[in-house]
């Protein structure tokens, strides 16, 4: 229990720490804010003519692509990001698992992220004038949890992969937009050939889409999207049992190839 | 009792050159290293840049996995053991990274505090003790980017004491200090030996080594060339003695001569402000000047002095003297 | 004087391979497929989805053709501002700087590696356009087709310039980077028609290079000759040489000040 306590300190030191340190980065900002907004406004005008609660529907789909970019390169860069600073060696060295400090940190870039998609609601419903009304909106708030454990978790695994894979950084530009087309972000997979929507339902944003947008516009029935919780939780709990064996190897991995530093050679 | 054990250790890195067609080299860091240590003793390790000492260190604080070899601190493995390790031991790499720059250096050490899993009562007592032994205190809620080498070093040192650590390693740790801070840490190294804390300490400075240590180990090229106290290093040498003589600019061909002679042991070259010393150790003291002056016909010349080897000579005769 | 044209020709051709090559380690065959050619075809397929959703199926063709340019303007503006922020990236900017070589030579030369890379990006993205959304080229007058994509990236080449220009004196050359690169996503016409902006996006569009490239674009693919565009082209082209005349210039402006400040070791 003492333990508990104390691993759930470091998480939420490690948050505070990286929210801090995002705070000031330019790029950030962009992932964050600036891309969202775009990709936002470009569909607003694209999707003019569906009906009337299709602003809600860009406003939350255009909420999960930046969600999605900052989690694959904010969120993913958070083991690798340490070891240009310098501050793997010592993470690495302490008691303390990697994976807490890392859930920490992604748990800080998904939720920066989330906060720019209820700023582009309240830019496109105050500035724009468009009507945004939450059909349901006790379940979007819980399944904004569902999504945030979904994410997050994943991006555990994330992180680990841009160390066990290499390159694994300049291949990463090639998963941000598959994921927007896969998820039925900002339309419905159905329009997509018939062969990728097995590989849509491997994929938990895509459960999180699902959720999101079936109580933002009441598509869904309750139990549908309780369903789609259902499958959230059950991915972020494999993710999270996967991620031990993962960072026990990643970590020997890096240990004996001496790439816990940037200058190990 | 030893506190850490350590049988033929070795490392090797690759490294790759070339783009289109990769050659990858193997270099040896590290290539067969052994020692002992007892429990609160103050071991030095002691070598030129590039022996091999902070990878051994690497190797011993759980960073780096042996090629070969084994380790062991406290009766744990440094490999098997490696998580249970950690929280009793403590490190030092120095240098400018390492730390969270735009945190205070307060938050830094909240911070890695709780990643040793310091009990929260305990880390709001020690660390203001901590700092003030560093002489951080008063300069903790500043950012460390705002932070002098010298500050930055201290703190690395105050975060390696968070959790009273019972094995601690101190890799070059006075550098980047002005004289002032070295001497006050070596100081407090001496202090935490006292309190029965084991400390392994590298450095290139003779003379830290030779004032602090109770043992000392010469490594170069990746091997331990001599192990032994301080004084017994010295006493290697004491059948010579060292001609010092002041030159202006030595071409390499006086020294490979000299070199070559059957009265020379050993010769290096140190540059000090204005001119060149040359190190002449020899088994004939003072005798030995006119043919050495004889040798070096031709060069403009200093001040010549004969003294008595100190451990550095010994370091010397141990490593070579002219790279 | 011809060994100055020589010097500043060579230096010209060893500036662009060698900061092509540093900077972007394309040599690496996996990485470059990856970024030149997939990942630009996922954001086209994205967009041409959402047009699917949005007005039925068969509009295909109008955001391939954009998104293929928007190709053009990623290596326009990426390559180049990296050509630049990409030096002080790794540090090497004070030494460039401290070099005497021909200024204009050095980065003019940078720019045409990224205007060939650009043309090649253009031409995948209409192959993508032709193998999966049905693209008919059938029409198209290819010497037409050709040379609206040299100018076009050519222009965004000097918008790229400009862009780096800024990374002299800020730290955040990415952020203003992805910013422009994704308003060009919104003024080019790419995606949405310039006709359906407000007014004022309007003139900002037109002001902007990459808009007129993409509607002559259009053009060539329903059938129109080259001679029909020609004027469209040619404002294109201007733009192009403005941007680079002004990129140029502020360079000199920056390099100047970036010394007088002595932020040009800032990272």
């Amino acid at each position: 229990m003492e333990r508990i306590r104390k691993n759930l300190r470091i998480m939420l030191l490690a948050f505070e720490i990286e929210m801090r340190q995002n705070l000031t980065d330019g790029f950030v900002v962009f992932g964050i804010l600036i891309q969202p907004l775009i990709v936002a406004f470009m569909a607003l005008w694209m999707l003019k003519g569906k009906g009337p609660d299709y602003a809600i529907f860009v406003v939350v789909g255009s909420g999960m692509t930046g969600l999605w970019t900052t989690l694959l390169f904010n969120g993913g860069n958070s083991i690798t990001g340490e070891r240009w600073n310098g501050t793997l060696e010592p993470l690495v060295a302490s008691p303390a698992s990697l994976r807490i400090v890392v859930f920490g940190k992604v748990l800080a870039n998904v939720a920066q992220s989330l906060g720019s998609m209820i700023g582009s609601y309240l830019l496109i419903s105050l500035i724009l004038g468009y009507p945004l009304t939450l059909e349901r909106p006790v379940l979007f708030v819980i399944s904004l949890f569902f999504t945030v454990a979904a994410l997050v978790s994943f991006g555990l695994i994330l992180a680990s992969f841009f160390i066990l894979i290499p390159d694994f950084a300049r291949m990463v530009n090639t998963l941000e937009f598959p994921i927007y087309i896969l998820c039925g972000f900002l339309f419905p997979i159905a329009l997509l050939p018939g062969w990728t929507t097995p590989i849509s339902y491997l994929l938990s944003p895509y459960w999180a889409a699902q959720a999101l947008h079936g109580a933002a516009q009441g598509s869904l029935t309750t139990v549908q999207i309780m369903g789609d919780w259902a499958l959230m939780l059950a991915f972020s709990l494999a993710y999270i049992l996967a991620s031990g064996r993962l960072y026990r190897v990643i970590l020997r991995k890096a240990r004996a190839d001496a790439t816990l530093d940037i200058m190990g050679n | 009792m030893d506190a850490i054990i350590v049988k033929n250790l070795r490392r090797e890195f690759k490294s790759s050159e070339g783009i289109v067609k990769r050659k990858v080299k193997n270099v040896v860091a590290v290539e067969d290293v052994s020692f002992e240590i007892r429990q609160g003793e103050l071991f030095g390790l002691l070598g030129p840049n590039g022996a091999g000492k902070t990878t051994s260190v690497k190797m011993l604080t759980t960073l780096l996995i042996p090629n070969g070899g084994s380790a062991s601190i406290l009766g744990m493995d440094v490999v098997k053991d490696a998580n249970k390790l950690r929280a009793h031991i403590g490190f030092i790499f120095g240098g400018e990274r390492g730390l969270y720059w735009r945190l205070s250096g307060l938050d830094n050490l909240r911070y890695f505090a709780s990643l040793y899993y310091v009990d929260s009562q305990v880390a709001k007592k020690r660390i203001p003790e901590l700092l003030e032994l560093v002489g951080l205190n008063g300069r903790e809620r500043e950012r460390v980017e705002g932070y002098s080498r010298g500050m930055r070093q201290r703190l690395h040192i105050a975060r390696a004491l968070l959790h009273d650590p019972e094995v601690l390693f101190l890799d070059e740790p006075t550098m980047g200090l002005d004289p002032v801070g070295a001497r006050e840490l070596r100081t407090a190294v001496k202090n935490l030996q006292s309190a029965n804390k084991t400390i392994l300490l590298t450095t290139h400075y003779m003379f830290e080594a030779d004032a602090l240590c109770q043992r000392i180990a010469v490594i170069n090229k990746g091997k331990i060339v001599a192990l032994d106290t301080p004084g017994k290093l010295k006493e290697n040498v004491q059948d010579l003695s060292v001609v010092e003589v002041e030159v202006y600019g030595i071409p390499p061909e006086y020294i490979e001569k000299l070199k070559r002679q059957d009265w020379v042991v050993e010769v290096s070259l140190e540059n000090r402000d204005q001119v060149q010393v040359l190190q002449v150790h020899t088994p004939k003291g003072a005798e030995a000047v006119p043919v050495l002056v004889e040798n070096l016909n031709g060069l403009r010349l200093g001040k010549i002095i004969t003294r008595e080897p100190t451990l550095e000579d010994a370091y010397v005769r141990l490593v070579g003297g002219t790279e | 004087m011809l060994n100055r044209i020589l010097d500043n020709t060579r230096i010209f051709f060893e500036g662009a391979y060698y900061s092509y090559r540093a900077l972007f380690r394309w040599l690496n065959p996996a990485t470059y497929l990856a970024s030149k050619v997939f990942a630009p075809l996922t954001m086209m397929i994205f967009f041409v989805y959402i047009g699917a959703y949005a007005s039925g199926s068969n509009s295909a063709s109008y955001y391939v053709i954009g998104n293929s340019l928007i190709f053009a303007a990623s290596s326009g503006i990426f390559g180049v501002t990296m050509s630049v922020g990409g030096e002080r990236w790794t540090g090497t900017l004070p030494y460039l700087f401290g070099s005497p070589a021909n200024r204009g030579a050095m980065f003019v030369g940078r720019a045409v590696m990224h205007i060939l890379d650009g043309m090649l990006g253009v031409f995948i993205g209409l192959g993508w356009g032709m193998l999966l959304f049905g693209l008919d080229l059938s029409r198209s007058d290819p010497l037409a087709l050709i040379v609206t994509i040299l100018i076009t990236t050519f222009s965004t080449s000097g918008l790229g310039l400009l862009m780096g220009c800024l990374s002299l004196i800020t730290r955040n050359v990415m952020l203003v980077n992805n910013t422009v690169y994704f308003a060009l996503l919104v003024f080019s016409g790419a995606n949405i028609p310039v006709e359906q902006l407000p007014g004022w996006m309007q003139v900002i569009a037109n002001g902007l290079p990459l808009t007129r490239g993409v509607a002559c674009t259009r053009m060539i693919v329903a059938g129109s000759s080259l001679t029909e565009i020609m004027p469209l082209l040619r404002e294109e082209m201007l733009i192009g040489i403005i941007l680079t005349i002004l990129g140029y210039s502020l360079f000199k402006v920056f390099e100047f000040q970036a010394k007088k400040l002595g932020t040009l070791d800032i990272f």
